[in-house]
């Protein structure tokens, strides 16, 4: 939960005045092809870096987290920057942009988080910290960064208040808050001695981010599906 | 609203679940740690009549035949097994092995007469547990622990009993709880004090100037020396550290006499003809010199025994357990193993008096094997040394397999919860075939003395086995069945505690209830949260010590929990978007914290485990130069001359009047005097005497305790006389900073060098959460009842329990820092040294955060509310405070009982459940002492609190 309340703080330095415009609507349909792509990318990104490299999360962390980010990357980016918040005064280009930014932001603001919390510092664990806060990065803030660019006031009502509205930030705020929750309840584990190798950091922990992001996705696809009815509704 | 009751309606709540915890602790700590029954029987010599074996000798009524004359037992306290042992048994060779060499030395020369073993203790391994164990032959348990700082006397048999009864005679030079476990047994006896651990050296010169003449005296069965140096050292330096080396090289000259002594005088008709030479270690150390627990570290000790008689080998492989390496200068030594357990029934065996009547031990082979040289007297001519020892050694476990049953009869005959009726069978089947075998052939046969050995031979082997077998199915049973926990008592207990919780839980509600006109008002949805968040923590905290690795974890698991709710405080900061720095400083405090917690941890990691160093890149920056050690001096005294500039600032306020005001300026003088002792303290470290060594030790902390003193009495009068103030709010943080101010000049001296620094953290950290609790006030209209509710409570406590990791502490005893309780005293007394224990060990986690409570109150409302509104919500918060403890101590309850027959649960759940009957009783008494110096009496002012609304 750590992270997503920081960032905002960063990005509300080059808050600049918006107009709220109603946020961007996507139909229950699109909704659910944005999400199964980004779960597409998820699987392809395990897939390869299983069959392909013979890489697993257990045994080698790092490649496999980096094959995760570097697959999604292009993905969610791409894919939420058609739904930018204003399309006609910010361009697809400068949605991408931001949505590059907000990487390297979001892999800052995580790994703090995550330190903050008690993940491991010492140096043979750098590279699987890096990689983790990347892939955490692009579950949780690249997408509202690409959407919503630097409006402070969304982002403060998204995720410190979680009052999403609109199938888009449903799209972008439960993923992410399942991504969080998923993550601290996979750090649990860890102390048990059972001696597993999966108790490292960061494997239990990208589990449970990942099992919670999938939730949050499932979630979401749910909330879409029920707004998208209310809204018929209220047009009735 | 009733104030009719005064001051006492808001305290009886808290008198009355301290009463409640006393009943609860009482019954459950009598169910969970009543162990063993001591049974008052005693072994003489006439009983072996009533066994199947055969007597000795025909006409002797000696349990066995003495193969020994005199013992010299030297014991070596926290002699860990590498100190004696070659270091080539080990993957990496340190600084502190090979030290002893001498012992080495006669172990590979004369590898039938001496030998090295290695010596299991059972933990508890603290001494007196040890030196009851090896005396009584039986299982040390674990409530003699509380029993560790007053040593009472040994009431049931053991060895030197045994010794006294058959008219030898015992000397003892050394450690003085010797003197205290056995006060009529000595003949002679020079006792030392034995808890001063910064004296490495008056136990151990006392013991050499009264060892060597006594080596040359005949007034003596038996010898016994205990040397205390390797302890001290190891508690104050650490294993791996230059004093200890000079201890071990010490021992090695010692020893080296010693020997060269007994063997001169070991010729036919000398003093030393018979004698058998024992140097042992009670129990075992870790690297940062703690013992206690149950780790391999700990209870890894060695023996070391010599007979100056020159006997035969005559142990065959089968019962032989050791194993060889060639040392550095390739010379082959051998190691055996053995259980301490073991140690008095065979040195009763070799000395050929009665084995104790509660032992449960077996007559090592090995050990045993040593008096072979004078057993052999009635050689038949067809047998060689051998066999014939081993038809005595098979007697010999007749009797001790006899003596062992008649033990554990009379133990489930007399004791209510005994074994179980399954076990008693299993076991009395083992012996029954046992001494089938025995009275069938084995007897015949050594009776029909003209057997050969081919016949003979196989049969005593499986006669002994039979009883190696015999023996460790009850030690075993014994091991795992000890402790009798009595169910029903343990049950009442977590009644009691039940009811206690509920309440705590009514006293919080009520408080709720009294305000029932502002509570309605605006039941915000933060708050539902916060509360529903809090318990959430609580809930995830308390199941946590359900596992034993969160329990072994537990400083991180609250740092864990605290980031956490450092989190979800910047997140409400956020919505509110107030308060930023705050919440981010708490944030950042809370890693501060971790990073310390996992220094402390990695200390504690560093004695569990044994070279597996957490090279935690803190370590690393803060060695090596010496730059950082100028820092590490300079920067505490930095850290206090501040505190000491916000104190003096705070009474220049308005606020203080009077008797605070004097209170406050006393600590600030306190301050000033440590950081003088400190100042003293490193510029002889540098090698610059500023003040003769004899004035600055001990005067300067006597005088700190003095004004700590001085100024309890002095608030106790302010108390008497009616303060000056005009609202009680500005009276009650007047009140809190004096209190808190008075107990920090104590805890930063007992802490020592870090004692400041953690001050300080604790002062951001209290001042954060203080802050954070105002989140959602005063944008509202203030009229609003209760605080954040249980969420800054929550953190508080949070916040206490990572400040007793961060101050170096965890819940096990080697987690005590004795070190601290001899600031300022050379000598110990007990009740003295307990206070400044307790002082040190719950200083930062108990006494600090409940004393300091009343700040999370008193900075909340701006406008003054009035007395009884402030009370009570004091007293709640002070229920909620006492609720969260006691909901943990529950849990810990709950966990001790479940894994009641876990392996570690006298390593870690008892150890942990001490801690928490500790931490929970002071924390009740606190509260009630703090909730009778807070609250005032008198009547609420109603003018104010019509203005309030």
């Amino acid at each position: 939960m750590d992270r997503r309340k920081s960032r905002e703080k960063t990005t509300a330095k080059d808050a600049s005045t918006v107009e709220t415009l109603p946020p961007p609507q996507i139909s229950a349909s699109e909704a659910f092809m944005v999400n199964l792509v980004c779960v597409f990318g998820l699987a392809v990104a395990f897939s390869i870096a299983n069959k392909g490299y013979s890489f697993a999360l257990v045994s080698d962390p790092s490649p496999t987290l980096f094959f995760i980010w570097i697959i999604q990357l292009p993905i969610v980016i791409l894919l939420f920057s058609r739904y930018r918040q204003n399309p006609q005064r910010c361009t697809y280009l400068r949605a991408v942009g931001r949505g590059m930014l907000g990487v390297p932001v979001g892999a800052l603001l995580n790994s703090l988080g995550a330190i903050a919390l008690g993940a491991p510092v010492t140096f043979q664990y750098f590279p699987k910290t890096v990689n983790w806060s990347l892939m955490m990065s692009l579950l949780t803030i690249v997408p509202p960064s690409c959407v919503l660019g630097s409006s402070w006031a969304d982002w403060r009502r998204i995720f410190a208040q979680t009052k999403a509205s609109g199938s888009v930030e449903y799209l972008i705020c439960l993923p992410a808050h399942g991504a969080v929750i998923g993550g601290w309840f996979g750090a649990w584990p860890m102390p048990l001695d059972w001696e597993r190798p999966w108790q490292e950091w960061p494997i239990s922990v990208s589990y449970g981010a990942i099992a919670g992001y999938l939730v949050g996705v499932v979630a979401s696809c749910g909330f879409v599906l029920a707004h998208g009815r209310s809204q018929r509704v209220k047009r009735d | 609203m009733k104030s009719g009751k005064g001051k006492w309606g808001y305290i009886w709540w808290h008198w009355v679940t301290l009463i409640l915890h006393l009943l609860v602790i009482l019954l459950f700590t009598k169910g969970f740690l009543l162990t063993r029954t001591e049974l008052p029987f005693y072994s003489h010599s006439s009983d072996s009549h009533h066994s199947q074996c055969l007597s000795s000798h025909s006409n002797s009524s000696s349990w066995t035949k003495p193969s020994v004359n005199r013992v010299i037992i030297i014991v070596l306290d926290a002699l860990r097994f590498d100190f004696l042992a070659p270091s080539t048994f080990f993957p990496e060779s340190k600084a502190w092995m090979d030290k002893l060499q001498v012992l080495k030395n006669a172990a590979s020369t004369h590898p039938s007469s001496a030998r090295i073993f290695k010596a299991i203790a059972d933990p508890p391994t603290t001494s007196l547990q040890r030196l009851k164990g090896l005396m009584t032959g039986g299982l040390p348990t674990f409530v003699d622990v509380g029993n560790s700082f007053g040593a009472p006397a040994i009431v049931e048999d053991n060895f030197l009993n045994q010794l006294v009864q058959n008219g030898k005679k015992v000397v003892m030079m050394g450690d003085d709880t010797w003197t205290q476990l056995f006060p009529h047994h000595f003949e002679r006896s020079y006792p030392y004090p034995s808890f001063n651990v910064k004296d490495l050296h008056t136990v151990d010169n006392g013991c050499i100037d009264h060892l060597f003449p006594s080596l040359y005296e005949e007034d003596w069965d038996v010898l016994i020396a205990h040397f205390l140096g390797v302890d001290h050292a190891g508690h104050i330096f650490g294993v791996d550290s230059t004093p200890m080396i000079e201890k071990l090289e010490q021992y090695n000259k010692v020893l080296e006499r010693v020997i060269e002594v007994l063997e001169n005088q070991s010729g036919p008709g000398n003093l030393h003809e018979n004698t058998l030479l024992v140097v042992m270690g009670d129990h075992g150390q870790t690297l940062n010199g703690d013992h206690g627990g149950g780790s391999s570290e700990e209870v890894e000790t060695a023996i070391f025994s010599m007979s100056f008689k020159q006997p035969p080998s005559v142990v065959p492989p089968e019962f032989d357990t050791y194993s060889c390496q060639l040392d550095l200068d390739g010379k082959n030594v051998c190691i055996s193993s053995m259980q301490q357990l073991d140690f008095a029934v065979t040195m009763s065996a070799l000395l050929g008096i009665p084995f104790p009547y509660g032992s449960i031990g077996k007559v090592n082979p090995e050990l045993y094997a040593l008096g072979a040289g004078s057993q052999n007297l009635d050689v038949s001519q067809e047998l060689s040394e051998s066999d014939t020892w081993m038809q005595n050694y098979a007697n010999t476990m007749c009797i001790n397999s006899w003596q062992v049953k008649r033990y554990i009869d009379a133990y489930s005959a007399s004791s209510a919860v005994g074994f179980s009726h399954d076990d008693l069978s299993r076991i009395a089947s083992v012996y029954a075939q046992a001494e089938d075998h025995w009275s069938h052939s084995t007897k015949q046969l050594l009776i029909n003395r003209n057997n050969d050995s081919d016949t003979l031979v196989p049969v005593l082997k499986m006669q002994i086995n039979a009883y190696f077998i015999f023996l460790s199915t009850v030690a075993e049973l014994a091991r795992s069945k000890w402790t009798e926990f009595n169910l029903n008592l343990m049950g009442t207990g977590i009644g009691i505690m039940l009811i206690s919780l509920v309440f705590q839980f009514l006293a919080i509600l009520r408080a709720n209830k009294l305000h029932s006109v502002t509570s309605s008002s605006s039941r915000d949805s933060w708050i539902t949260s916060a509360a529903t968040f809090s318990i959430f923590l609580l809930g995830i905290r308390a199941c946590s010590f359900l596992s034993n690795s969160y329990i072994l974890e537990e400083g991180k698991v609250a740092n864990f929990l605290l980031s956490t709710s450092g989190i979800v405080a910047l997140r409400q900061s956020i919505v509110n978007d107030k308060l930023l720095m705050e919440s981010v400083g708490f944030l950042l405090l809370s890693t501060f914290c971790r990073f310390v917690i996992e220094v402390g941890l990695s200390k504690q990691a560093a004695t569990s485990a044994f070279m597996k160093g957490y090279t935690s890149w803190i370590l690393n920056i803060a060695s090596g130069l010496p730059v950082w050690d100028y820092a590490a001096e300079v920067l505490p005294m930095l850290v206090l001359v501040l505190l000491g500039f916000w104190l003096y600032k705070a009474t220049n306020g308005s606020i203080f009047v009077w008797p605070w005001k004097y209170v406050i300026l006393g600590t600030i003088l306190s301050y000033m005097l440590i950081i003088l002792q400190w100042i003293t303290d490193s510029s002889n470290r540098f090698g610059v005497a500023l003040m003769p060594e004899s004035i600055g030790r001990n005067s300067i902390p006597r005088i700190v305790y003095a004004i700590a003193l001085g100024q309890f009495i002095f608030m106790a009068f302010g108390q008497l006389f009616k303060d000056n103030y005009l609202d009680c709010k500005t009276s009650l943080v007047a009140k809190t900073t004096a209190m808190l101010s008075t107990w920090s000049s104590i805890v930063i001296l007992l802490s020592g060098k870090q004692g400041p620094m953690i001050a300080l953290v604790s002062i951001s950290g209290g001042y954060c959460i203080m802050r954070l609790n105002n989140i959602e006030e005063d944008n509202k209209e203030h009229h609003r009842s209760f605080s954040g509710g249980p969420f800054p409570v929550m953190q508080w406590s949070l916040f206490a329990t990572c400040l007793f990791f961060c101050s170096g502490h965890w819940c096990a005893f080697d987690g005590l820092r004795y070190g601290a309780a001899f600031i300022g005293f050379e000598e110990f007394m007990l009740v003295r040294q307990a206070i400044l224990l307790t002082i040190d060990t719950f200083g930062f986690s108990i006494i600090l955060p409940v004393f300091g409570l009343p700040l999370l109150i008193a900075t909340k409302y701006q406008t003054n509310r009035g007395k009884h509104f402030l009370f009570t919500q004091l007293s709640q918060m002070y229920s909620t405070y006492g609720f969260i403890t006691a909901v943990m101590m529950t849990f810990t309850i709950l966990c001790v009982t479940i894994q009641r027959r876990h392996l570690m649960v006298w390593g870690l759940f008892a150890p942990k459940f001490v801690f928490d009957v500790f931490g929970l009783i002071l924390t009740d008494v606190l509260i009630c002492f703090a909730s009778i110096y807070y609250f005032v009496e008198g009547k609420d002012d109603l003018q104010l609190k019509s203005s309030g609304r």
